[in-house]
């Protein structure tokens, strides 16, 4: 990919993210719920209200909101959380490493365990195992997230405790290091399970129908007449193929990942983003709600382009020329 | 100063490590002997707190965000504060003032002045003293102005806060203001540090995160999200408390886990418990329940339908009576709240007795008369499932009889038990959920409801949480105020004369006055009155139900 085309991919994501703002803020802010009452309380009187609504800017037109807020992100400042007080940046900064484990390692898991179920059933198709894999993971995608989650507590914590069943550490936790990321490693078991199963069928049944289809091709045919191994024509002819529309649509779930991420975090008290904008919703918190819509839809458009990036090495048919 | 305690934390460090090689001391054993006499010489400090042991865990619904009750009255931070701080007077069990961070109190000019005696001796978490100053400033700078409920109660009336010396705090009021001591407590108004809060904004002060208080408790980490960890303040001014050594709070979202992590042994105590699940835990014998009818979210809550007055269908009298007579109120303390509570009597709580009327006759469930009341007014039914209006003013003839039900998503069992109620009548009730901010929205600001359902907590006094949901001048977009728009001018004069009289029996007695006139009109209907659950592990014990719950707690 030359230079130029990374500028125009750049300009693409950057524009992106302009767009997602700035529907986010129209929406977030002609959604029903004035966030004075959510601020406010109970008991509270019109003087009160006027107070909060001036101190927050609320009693100024949203065009002038807009662009106040426009203005003030332009120079970095994302604004201040309405219930907490403190810069966005730093309340969601500090909730990003917890959904970027579980994201990163539910990727993780999911690809590989999606790819190696799609070979394992793409190699025999409409066998006995083909239809196992396709039960087994449909079941899982059609199970909604939090009746799983629920169930891995009951089950696999609650029951036969092998796992904790709240939070990302041990209650009141105050070691370091490798204690410590053993402890973490613990929680994090059973919400990566839960939020890779979800994903794991889409890259399964894709890698499936991949392989099968490279196994059908003339090339396969050729390696296999000159009597290589039927796992090198697996590995180097099928899958190196069939794995190119794999590798886009994992690219393309890092966002479903993120959404996903929100139940998961919400059933298995997880200290990411997913109950920061849980809350924030709850308290009509907007400047955290357009901050979160920002960090979802950069990390949606860099995933994107990484995707696009890696495409090409694995592809030889594709080059990216400068017109 | 560091480094004599440093060198103090050493001595007593090998006391325990003289102890711990050659065992406790008696007699016979050198080393254990040895091992005492170095803490008596080098002034360590013995076991006092013969009790003082281990961590209480509990769980809280979301994490609060901040650490400062003063300026919001948002449940989960006040829950989450609570033990950091002090009021002036903490409430006793039947909601009397008891002394706290004020040891006496007198009360002049017919209740326009109150003074206040402050303890001596006692100390911020940072070591400052706490003065008559801090007093002034968190009224005046902070609860006047950011604390929503005591901006709209003393911000008026509240003429000045006065500090004749450093322990000794006047409140004058422009007149008589009887209800004070019932605000003074922690949760209402705890007392924030100067020294800390003077000149900066407090809604963004770093300490709202690493809050200096001079509760039980000092905070000691906060991590968003998961946890956050108190420690047993040393110092505190009550001999002998706390008894744990700290409590750790985890955020725990969901109600069901919450439970789940109750019976594991992962969490010690819950703030509350949903009927349901108690009934199937009172067989486990090491968890416990503590009731009463405080929760997080305020004290002595009613679940209230409020009727829209300024809808035709509802105008009448006889329509409300009517409906009010085709509720079985028994089926909602049953089928709902799985008996956890009580079927209301009157319009103020029977938690705050001296105001509570009895002997009121609210509508009891009735079908014949409410079927006499409704076909009186012209509401009749014909062959159709839903009466029709027949001869009613300002309603056309064969309008049906539909009333619109608004409530927040946790009690759609309400509406769904009165929906099934009001059928067998012949009234139509369309539900309509609602997200508490758009609720509040469509209630408060737009009035566009028939009727809905509400928790109104009823506070300890009437005066905090009765009076805003029947005085007129709330007939405005007040979050939680008069939903019924209901206008009575008597009712008006009676709360303000209420106000301003300090003798408990006139004040029972006007309080008396109002709840009849109230019955008479209906412009709610009082369902039940909700109890809230704690639920805890019997391996802690000490618990209390009302000022600093966990000071005198200990879990082994």
């Amino acid at each position: 990919m030359t230079f130029a085309r990374i500028g125009i991919r750049v300009a693409q994501a950057v524009a992106a993210v302009i767009g997602v703002t700035l529907i986010g803020f129209v929406m977030v802010h002609s959604a029903p719920g004035d966030p004075v009452f959510a601020l406010a309380g109970e008991y509270g009187d019109e003087s009160y209200y006027d107070f909060i609504r001036e101190r927050f800017e609320l009693d100024r037109s949203l065009p002038v909101r807009l662009v106040t807020y426009a203005r003030r992100v332009m120079t970095g400042d994302f604004g201040t959380s309405y219930v907490l007080g403190r810069p966005v940046l730093s309340i969601i900064g500090e909730r990003v490493p917890a959904t970027l484990l579980l994201t990163v390692s539910a990727l993780f898991v999911s690809s590989m365990t999606g790819l190696g179920l799609g070979v394992f059933a793409g190699i025999r198709p409409f066998s006995t195992r083909d239809v196992g894999v396709t039960s087994l993971t449909l079941a899982l995608y059609a199970a909604p997230v939090f009746w799983l989650g629920q169930l891995a507590i009951l089950f696999v914590a609650f029951r036969v405790s092998w796992f904790p069943i709240q939070g990302m550490t041990s209650a009141g936790i105050q070691t370091e290091g490798a204690a410590m990321a053993l402890d973490i490693a613990k929680h994090l078991v059973l919400p990566t399970l839960v939020l890779a199963s979800q994903q794991l069928v889409a890259v399964s049944r894709l890698t499936r129908t991949g392989v099968i289809d490279q196994l059908a091709q003339p090339h396969v045919r050729t390696a296999r007449a000159k009597g290589l191994t039927n796992q090198i024509v697996v590995v180097r002819h099928a899958l190196r193929l069939a794995l190119l529309p794999v590798v886009t649509l994992i690219g393309h779930r890092v966002g479903h990942l993120v959404s996903g991420a929100i139940l998961v975090e919400i059933v298995f008290g997880w200290p990411g983003i997913g109950q920061l904008t849980l809350d924030a919703i709850r308290t009509r918190d907007m400047p955290i709600l357009l901050g979160l819509f920002m960090v979802m839809a950069f990390t949606v458009v860099i995933a994107n382009l990484l995707t696009d990036l890696i495409y090409e090495p694995l592809d030889a048919r594709i080059k990216y020329r400068s017109a | 100063m560091l480094a004599t305690n440093s060198a103090g934390w050493y001595r007593c460090y090998m006391t325990d490590v003289l102890g711990l090689l050659f065992g406790p001391a008696r007699p016979g054993n050198i080393g254990g002997l040895a091992a005492l006499a170095l803490a008596f010489l080098s002034g360590c400090p013995s076991d006092e707190r013969p009790d003082r042991s281990g961590r209480l865990v509990l769980a809280l619904s979301s994490d609060p965000g901040h650490l400062n009750p003063a300026i919001t009255t948002s449940g989960g931070v006040q829950t989450a504060s609570k033990l950091l701080y002090n009021g002036l007077v903490e409430l006793g069990a039947a909601g009397e003032p008891l002394p706290e961070l004020a040891e006496r109190w007198e009360v002049e000019d017919d209740g326009a002045l109150y003074r206040f005696y402050l303890r001596r001796g006692v100390q911020w978490h940072d070591g400052e003293p706490f003065t008559s100053a801090d007093v002034k400033f968190s009224f005046e700078e902070v609860l006047t102005r950011y604390h929503s409920r005591t901006r709209s109660s003393l911000a008026t009336v509240l003429q000045s806060v006065d500090t004749p010396d450093p322990h000794t705090v006047e409140f004058r009021f422009s007149h008589p203001y009887a209800p004070l001591l019932q605000q003074l407590n922690v949760l209402e108004t705890p007392i924030l540090p100067r020294h800390i809060y003077e000149g900066t904004d407090p809604l963004q002060n770093p300490a709202n995160r690493a809050p200096v208080g001079t509760g039980p408790f000092q905070f000691e980490a906060y991590r968003p999200g998961t946890e956050i960890r108190f420690v047993a303040n040393p110092n505190y001014f009550k001999p002998g408390l706390p008894l744990l050594d700290d409590i750790v709070m985890r955020v725990i979202p969901e109600k069901g886990n919450q439970v789940i992590g109750l019976e594991t042994g992962e969490i010690d105590w819950l703030f509350g418990i949903g009927g349901l699940d108690r009934r199937r835990l009172e067989k486990n014998d090491d968890i416990a329940f503590l009731q009463n009818g405080n929760s997080p979210g305020g004290s002595n809550c009613i679940m209230t339908l409020s009727f829209n007055l300024e809808r035709p269908i509802l105008r009448d009298v006889r329509v409300r009576r009517g409906i009010a007579h085709a509720i079985d109120r028994d089926q909602f303390l049953e089928r709902v709240l799985f008996g956890e509570g009580q079927v209301a009597r009157a319009p103020i709580s029977s938690g705050i007795a001296f105001a509570h009327a009895t002997g009121l006759g609210l509508p009891d469930f009735d079908p014949a008369e409410s079927d006499r009341l409704l076909s009186e007014v012209g509401w009749v039914r014909t062959s159709e499932e839903t009466r029709m209006a027949r001869g009613i003013d300002g309603i056309e003839d064969g309008t049906p009889l539909e009333i619109e039900f608004l409530h927040f998503p946790t009690f759609a069992a309400y509406g769904q038990l009165l929906r099934a109620q009001l059928r067998s009548i012949g009234i139509d009730i369309r539900l309509r959920t609602l997200e508490p901010s758009v609720f509040v929205e469509a209630v408060f600001s737009d009035g566009d409801f028939d009727t809905n359902i509400i928790s109104y907590c009823n506070s300890t006094d009437p005066e905090i949480g009765v009076r805003r949901m029947y005085v007129s001048s709330n007939i405005a977009p007040i979050p939680f105020s008069n939903a019924a728009r209901y206008r009575n001018a008597e009712v008006d004069r009676l709360f303000d004369e209420a106000r301003a009289t300090v003798d408990k029996a006139s004040r029972t007695a006007l309080y008396r006055r109002i709840q009849e006139i109230l019955v008479e009109e209906l412009p709610y209907f009082w369902i039940v009155e909700t109890v809230s659950t704690r639920a805890y592990r019997t391996r802690c014990n000490g618990f209390k139900l009302y000022g600093h719950f966990a000071d005198s707690v200990s879990c082994n």
